[in-house]
């Protein structure tokens, strides 16, 4: 079988793209202040989330690692060092994280297309032709409640990534953003 | 997770804010599944069946099927119970079931009815409690007509109706005389189309004056190509994979000594054979390895050939029409504009021979599906050979660009990265075996490190993408390779993802979502694409896709 029948890329043509992308260390080509950001509130609202979680996560921890370290052998204090350092690993990244996600967070829309992004360390842009929206879900947990935040849940009938959400948006404003993706995404067509 | 999905794919996809449509005479509530053309869904094509009820040959089946499911069990309760006399309680029980199941049977026959009304096909069967089932002739992706070797002797065939966001056979229609099956199908597929056309306002008359188009035969797989299908299916790579592996395993995978092993091990068996006509171990196992691989081509062959055998692909306007089998035969239809994502598979062995297996996805399709594998339905060709791909494609994409495209690289840092991937794997194997065999030894994954640098080149230089005007292919691999090809008009969303260790190297990943992954596991994956050009190029497809209407129906 032939190696050469793909066209091959020009070396300049790759060190040019990598040129490019050493000027803008985001998201290239996209000027920043295009991106609307989330509601503030969801900083704290992601660390209340995150030290609920953890405290759950490091309860049941305790429990096993005190079973275990009781049955096994009785070096308490080792285990007991490990619980420590999860804690506080726990504790700084609900401390530092949200921050982070927040500003990594971002969503643009022109008249046909809404791009979400996201992630710290995993960087992820997501692109729906707003006319294959399928159906879009509001969701009001009792912490966003009390944050006055809502989520939006948009479904397109994709399948790895069926379902695309929104979260940290303020709940007035989410509910007319609802409204206004529905009547785009219920014109299916050109 | 998959069942939530699956929960969201039964439900009718209705933007939620949209009222109920009210019926002003019944004054009863309808739920519309096309609300965006509720101003004209007063009217329909007008159908009418030829039958309205399952033919009389289904009591005979009905009949057999009982039989044959209850006559075995009830032979060997005889046979284990005949020393002692009389009638063991069991088979009274199993006798009580049989008989059941046939009034069941005879019920349905005579309860059973269909017709078709106001764009919908509906089903009443029942006697106590009655069920009626209503299927917008839209939302039908496909009937499957199946015949059994009993149906062909009475000429009956089975009738699968399958819908999009169902879970597989919306309605079964069994059994029916074969010409009312393809009539009901060609019926259906024909209205679907005269629908089509009254919701876009175009009138009826026109269609009706258009001549007829005729059934064109795209592929027809004769008893040689089956063989080769069946010789390279992955049946016979893995025996022999696991051959290979078998080989290997006996001994410490050291290539001298093993070589130098089996020389002396061979020479050893043969003296012993013409000394004392005995044969043992390394030839009887040999003997039994090659036995099992024959007999594991033999199967994959006879299997191929029992399921495929006389296997046509034709096309009759908008519907692909399939039919195959040599003792059940099935045939089915797909109208080619609800194909989602089509992909083209090229295993090992079959890209040695130069052949690929050709699979399609409709919205309708059910990865849950067992029955699909053993009955065919995963492929929408089985066998062709890979210079047939671009004559076929426009058959099924009318509007493709025809000829070879320029498959466009991915950056050249793809290379790097994949011998740096590769190379830390050996890397760790080395320090592994260094450790526990002593130097000499521990240092031979070192040579498998120009293979790895190889294998990245050829992987790179056969990884390539074509964006086209309505199009969007995709293929990868060089030693088995898949190929895509994606209308964009399908593609439901796009998402770029970028890794630590693609901001390191400047790239990032595209993902293409679609409807439907069944029978290809959905849109590609483009790695290693510069940023750049991965930030342009989702950009340009979600942009296309929003202005091109989403064909699922």
């Amino acid at each position: 079988m032939s190696l050469d029948d793909t066209s091959d890329r020009t070396q300049q043509e790759d060190e040019a793209s990598m040129d490019a992308q050493a000027i803008d260390e985001s998201m290239p080509g996209v000027p920043e202040e295009d991106f609307i950001m989330l509601d503030e509130r969801v900083v704290n609202l992601w660390r209340i989330n995150q030290i609920i979680g953890s405290v759950v996560f490091l309860g049941i921890l305790f429990m096993v690692g005190s079973f275990v370290s009781m049955a096994v052998s009785n070096s308490l204090i080792w285990v007991a060092v490990g619980w420590v350092m999860i804690a506080v690993y726990k504790l700084l990244s609900a401390l530092i994280y949200p921050p982070l996600a927040y500003r990594a967070y971002g969503y643009r829309m022109d008249d046909k297309v809404l791009e979400i992004r996201s992630g710290v360390i995993w960087k992820v842009s997501q692109q729906v032709p707003l006319s294959r929206l399928q159906h879009v879900d509001l969701h009001r947990g009792p912490l966003e409640r009390s944050f006055g935040l809502a989520t939006l849940s948009l479904h397109t009938a994709g399948t790895q990534q069926a379902v695309l959400t929104l979260p940290g948006l303020e709940a007035d404003m989410a509910g007319e953003f609802r409204d206004e993706l529905v009547s785009i995404g219920g014109d299916d067509g050109v | 997770m998959a069942s939530e999905r699956e929960g969201e794919d039964k439900e009718p996809r209705l933007p939620p804010e949209l009222p109920p449509v009210i019926d002003e005479f019944e004054g009863q509530v309808h739920e519309e599944p096309y609300p965006e053309h509720e101003d004209d869904f007063a009217e329909h094509a007008e159908l009418s069946l030829p039958v309205d009820r399952l033919h009389p040959v289904t009591l005979v089946i009905a009949f057999w099927n009982a039989i044959r499911g209850f006559l075995i069990p009830i032979l060997i309760i005889f046979l284990i119970n005949r020393s002692r006399g009389g009638i063991p309680p069991f088979v009274i029980v199993l006798l009580f079931f049989l008989v059941m199941s046939l009034i069941q049977q005879v019920v349905r026959y005579f309860t059973f009815t269909f017709w078709v009304e106001n764009g919908e096909l509906v089903t009443r069967q029942g006697l106590l409690s009655r069920q009626e089932r209503n299927i917008p002739l839209l939302r039908v992706q496909d009937i499957r007509v199946e015949q059994g070797i009993v149906h062909r002797a009475f000429g009956v065939a089975d009738v699968h109706v399958e819908t999009a966001g169902g879970m597989g056979v919306e309605a079964s229609f069994s059994v029916l005389k074969l010409e009312d099956a393809e009539f009901l199908r060609d019926a259906v597929f024909g209205a679907v189309a005269e629908e089509k056309r009254l919701r876009k306002g175009e009138s009826s008359e026109v269609s009706v004056e258009e001549p007829e188009e005729p059934e064109l035969e795209l592929r027809r797989l004769s008893s040689r190509d089956l063989v080769l299908a069946g010789l390279t299916s992955n049946q016979t790579a893995s025996t022999m994979a696991i051959l290979l592996a078998g080989l290997a395993f006996l001994d410490d995978f050291l290539p001298v000594d093993f070589f130098r092993r089996i020389e002396s091990e061979l020479q050893q068996n043969m003296e012993s054979i013409v000394s004392t006509g005995r044969s043992i171990d390394w030839v009887t196992i040999a003997g039994i390895g090659g036995g099992l691989f024959l007999l594991g081509i033999v199967i994959s062959v006879l299997g191929a050939i029992i399921l495929f055998h006389g296997f046509v692909l034709s096309r009759k306007g908008e519907d692909l029409h399939r039919s195959y089998g040599l003792f059940t035969r099935r045939s089915s239809s797909l109208p080619r504009k609800r194909i989602q994502v089509l992909r083209a598979d090229e295993t090992v062995l079959r890209r040695v021979f130069g052949l690929m297996a050709l699979r399609a996805d409709t919205a309708g399709g059910n990865m849950m599906d067992q029955g699909a594998q053993n009955e065919g339905r995963n492929v929408l060709l089985p066998v062709i050979s890979r210079s047939e791909l671009e004559p076929l494609l426009p058959e099924f994409f009318p509007d493709i660009s025809k000829g070879e495209p320029e498959w466009r690289r991915v950056s050249k840092r793809a290379i790097r990265r994949g011998t740096i991937k590769g190379s830390w794997i050996i890397l760790f194997a080395t320090l592994f075996l260094c450790l526990n065999k002593g130097l000499p030894v521990g240092l031979w994954p070192l040579a498998l490190l120009p293979f790895v640098y190889l294998i990245n080149v050829l992987n790179y230089r056969h990884f390539g993408y074509v964006l086209g005007e309505r199009y969007l292919r995709c293929r990868r691999g060089w030693l088995g390779r898949t190929t895509h090809v994606i209308p964009i008009r399908n593609i439901q969303s796009v998402a770029l993802i970028r890794t630590p260790f693609d901001r390191w190297h400047g790239l990032a990943t595209l993902v293409v979502d679609t409807a439907g992954q069944a029978y290809t596991g959905g849109g590609p994956r483009i790695t290693n694409l510069p940023i750049e050009e991965a930030e342009s190029l989702a950009r340009e497809l979600s942009q296309r896709a929003a202005h091109m209407r989403y064909q699922w129906n």
